[in-house]
């Protein structure tokens, strides 16, 4: 594993369901640094006036989302530990709905992300959502970056593995961009469909995997 | 019935409400034969930063036989979303609804949470007051600081814990666990034998009749109720429980720290403050076991940083000793370690260094009033040269901002008083430029707060009147005419909150009726400002035919009978008497390690009482 600077960078992978999905972005750094600090691992710390651990994370998943492919990365001060050790410490103080499942060396770079892929738990028909997906275009009101709002369509960027009827209504499997030029929230996608619909359409939102642009898993 | 799940994405901060924190414990209802929802009749994240909550929530769950859960108030998005969707009120833990509970224990931290309580009452599905619920509902407990004068709500409560909680809880649990597996359980019957318990004050066991002028006649007991409840005290604390994990919340709440207690009780005896004398007498826990008690702490929760809690970090009499102990491990693991209401000076340099004292303790003094004379009064032994010799110190090493808080309305007060707020401001901005290692190119800002004096039960200052709030907002005023400096931001208490909050602290039976009016009308986390609505309450005493400045703005004779009366807190209502007579005369009371003053805390023949001086 390499070092420079004086750490290694840990990526984990870990997943966030259950009661966890209610825990927001921000809450979810502070009660990861906590668990990175109850694990017994040789954590680094930032240098200066308030000392902190380092850790940063792939791609925010919106409140109420669940996830099986959260990426996190942290800094350790030596190798003596092997990626399973990490692993089951890390698991030993996580609380209820987050697991750790995989350590790694990070190999892309957060800025190389470039997809997402998702379970979408519809309260529409299969047949709506069919016709909702064979549209020319879907427009979407987006926020801007620089302020207020603009349309997008997301059509282009549907890439979508399935659709299936179940008991409540429908399942979609489908990736989105999410990268640093183009991110299509699963959110704006439910939006639009309860416009299509006209009437409110609930979705349970599971995010299955992180692609970097090339289409590859993000390492 | 719908479940709580539904609703979490519709609100503000749903982590507030989901459970599942790190630390949480999870028990098998079936396995258990007593559950506890212990409320806290607040928000999440003022509940979840409360030192006793923890304290009593381990001790709970460290018996196999009772599983003890979290609950708070809910926010009034969440309370609107409960209502239409007949969702009760729930424990975080097992998310059952409260009237699955044998207990719902509610925990008296301030007058202003009051309605709360009655609010959370109704949300779980249950009549509020006790006279109206029976076998098939829970028994309603409460205890804290309020416990001490509960009359104002003691027709919703079914018992009263006095004082300290780790064993008298545990005993009244387990008599009525006792109950139940003997098949003898009823509720008259048990509160009739809990009652027997020291500590225990079940209301409905006293009548209470009035004078014609509205003044308290007499408090009797039946059934064999002790005529005077004493509170409890934990004798020794370095052999008491003390948690060993807090449940870690996943959002910032209030105090999002680790927090060892060090000591309980104060030897200061400041006349207007209550703890200052309901916690006597004062009981040191050992460096040893406050080291211990902090690692496993930090350790089981992955805080950053863990506060020393007592109500005067600087009186632990071996300071000294403990400091460095912690630091060895607390540096060494970057864990912060955060001392309040520390006195900067009598640091060695060393320490003083290590600790970074000044940028711990920040530059925040409570001298509570504006000349000596009346802090002689108030027997707040806060003096000018103190504060000055502090505040030489951080100018010189840089700091240009200083924090004061002081009091309005406290007994003997006059213009010249209040004026003598401004003046001491005004001195530190002087000494500020006069001071030659000043930070250059900075102005020096000195934030004064001024809060509304509410006199309290078990105080010298318990027969007092409050000033009217003509009066306050006159001294208020007379305040900010004084002030001729921008460098003094002044910020003033609604007096109309403290108003309220007077009537309640010293409030007697009479006031349930008001209570329950006043939640009716809408009334329910009064302690904040944005849902605080003082005509309502003022509506609600009408309705009652009751007058508030009775309770507020009377002096009470030295003779009348006070609504708690028949509680016994250690200190003597002469000792008392004698601190209220030297007030007026402005004399000092040397604290309790100088010299015993006599208040009656000896009687239980522990900690200062009994050290050897």
């Amino acid at each position: 594993m390499s070092v420079a600077n004086g750490f290694y960078t840990i990526r984990l992978v870990f997943s966030k369901t259950g009661r966890a999905r209610y825990i927001s972005h921000l809450d979810l750094n502070r009660t990861m640094t906590r668990v990175l600090r109850r694990a017994g691992i040789p954590l680094w710390y930032t240098e200066g006036f308030n000392r902190h651990p380092y850790i940063t994370f792939a791609a925010p998943l919106s409140l109420g989302s669940e996830s099986l492919c959260e990426r996190m990365d942290f800094r350790l001060t030596d190798d003596s530990l092997t990626m399973e050790e990490i692993v089951d410490r890390i698991n030993a103080s996580m609380p209820e709905g987050l697991r750790a499942l995989k350590a790694s060396e990070a190999i892309h770079k957060v800025c190389l992300l470039g997809f997402a892929a998702y379970r979408m738990q519809l309260s529409c028909t299969a047949e709506e959502l069919s016709a909702f997906l064979a549209q020319e275009t879907i427009a979407v009101e987006k926020k801007a970056k620089k302020g207020g709002t603009k349309t997008l369509d997301i059509k282009p960027y549907l890439d979508v593995a399935a659709v299936q009827a179940t008991e409540n209504g429908c399942e979609l499997t489908v990736t989105l961009p999410c990268s640093n030029d183009v991110t299509v929230n699963p959110a704006l996608l439910t939006s639009a469909l309860s416009a299509f619909c006209g009437r409110e359409i609930t979705a349970s939102v599971l995010r299955l995997e992180l692609y970097d642009l090339q289409r590859r898993v993000f390492v | 019935m719908a479940n709580p799940d539904e609703l979490f994405l519709k609100v503000q901060k749903p982590s507030r409400y989901t459970g599942g924190e790190l630390n949480s414990v999870m028990k098998d209802k079936t396995a258990v034969d007593v559950r506890f929802a212990f409320c806290f009749p607040d928000l999440y994240e003022v509940g979840m930063s409360h030192l006793g909550m923890k304290i009593l929530y381990g001790l709970f769950n460290h018996q196999p036989w009772l599983w003890c859960e979290r609950v708070f108030a809910p926010d009034t998005d969440m309370e609107a979303l409960m209502r239409e969707n007949h969702i009760p009120l729930w424990g975080l833990e097992s998310r059952d609804p409260l009237s699955a509970f044998d207990f719902i224990g509610f925990t008296l931290q301030y007058e202003m949470s009051f309605t709360a309580i009655l609010n959370m009452l109704d949300l779980a599905g249950l009549p509020i007051r006790s006279a109206d619920r029976d076998e098939s509902h829970p028994i309603v407990v409460a205890g804290g600081p309020c416990a001490c004068n509960p009359e104002p709500i003691a027709d919703f409560v079914d018992l009263f814990f006095l004082g300290e909680g780790e064993e008298v809880d545990l005993e009244v649990l387990e008599l009525y666990r006792e109950m139940k597996r003997a098949g003898c359980y009823t509720k008259a019957e048990f509160l009739r034998r809990a009652a027997q318990i020291e500590g225990v004050y079940v209301p409905s066991l006293y009548e209470v009749t009035y004078n014609e002028d509205g003044t308290i006649g007499a408090v009797t007991p039946k059934d064999g109720a002790p005529s005077v409840v004493r509170k409890r005290i934990i004798r020794d604390l370095d052999h008491c429980y003390y948690p060993d994990y807090f449940v870690v919340p996943f959002s910032d709440i209030v105090f999002d720290r680790a927090q060892s207690e060090i000591f309980r009780g104060c030897i200061r005896g400041c006349r207007f403050c209550q703890a200052g004398f309901i916690y006597r007498p004062v009981r040191e826990k050992s460096p040893e076991v406050i080291n211990k008690q902090s690692h496993d702490l930090c350790a089981s929760t992955g805080y950053e940083e863990f506060s020393l809690s007592s109500l005067s970090t600087s009186d632990y009499t071996r300071l000294e000793e403990l400091l460095p102990r912690l630091l060895e491990w607390s540096e060494k693991e970057h864990t912060n370690i955060s001392l309040p209401s520390l006195r900067v000076d009598g640091f060695s340099e060393e320490l003083a260094a290590r600790l970074n004292v000044l940028r711990r303790a920040g530059l925040t003094f409570a001298p509570e009033a504006g000349t000596q004379r009346l802090r002689d009064a108030i027997n707040k032994n806060v003096t000018e040269e103190e504060i000055f010799r502090t505040t030489g110190k951080a100018f010189s090493a840089g700091w240009s901002a200083v924090k004061l808080y002081f009091m309005l309305g406290l007994p003997t007060e006059t213009l010249e008083d209040v004026a003598g707020i401004a003046h001491l401001g005004q001195k530190i901005v002087n000494s500020f430029y006069q001071n030659p290692d000043r930070p250059k190119g900075k102005g020096v800002t000195i934030s004064i707060s001024c809060s509304c004096f509410v006199p309290k039960p078990f105080t010298p200052f318990q027969w007092e009147p409050q000033d009217t709030a003509e009066q306050l907002a006159e001294k208020q005023q007379h305040l900010r005419d004084n002030v001729t400096t921008k460098k003094i931001s002044l910020s003033t208490h609604d007096n109309k909150v403290s108003f309220i909050e007077a009537v309640l602290a010293r409030g007697d039976r009479r006031l349930c009726a008001v209570l329950e009016e006043v939640w009716r009308g809408g009334s329910r986390l009064d302690a904040w400002s944005e849902y605080f609505d003082y005509d309502r309450w003022m509506k609600a005493f009408a309705q009652c035919g009751l007058d508030p400045a009775f309770y507020a703005n009377r002096r009470r004779p030295y003779e009348e009978v006070l609504p708690w009366d028949h509680l016994d807190y250690g200190v003597t209502k002469e000792f008392l008497i004698r601190e209220n007579k030297k007030a007026y005369a402005a004399q000092t009371t040397l604290n309790c390690r100088q010299q015993c003053q006599g208040c009656g805390a000896a009687c239980w023949k522990e900690g200062v009482c009994v050290e050897r001086r």
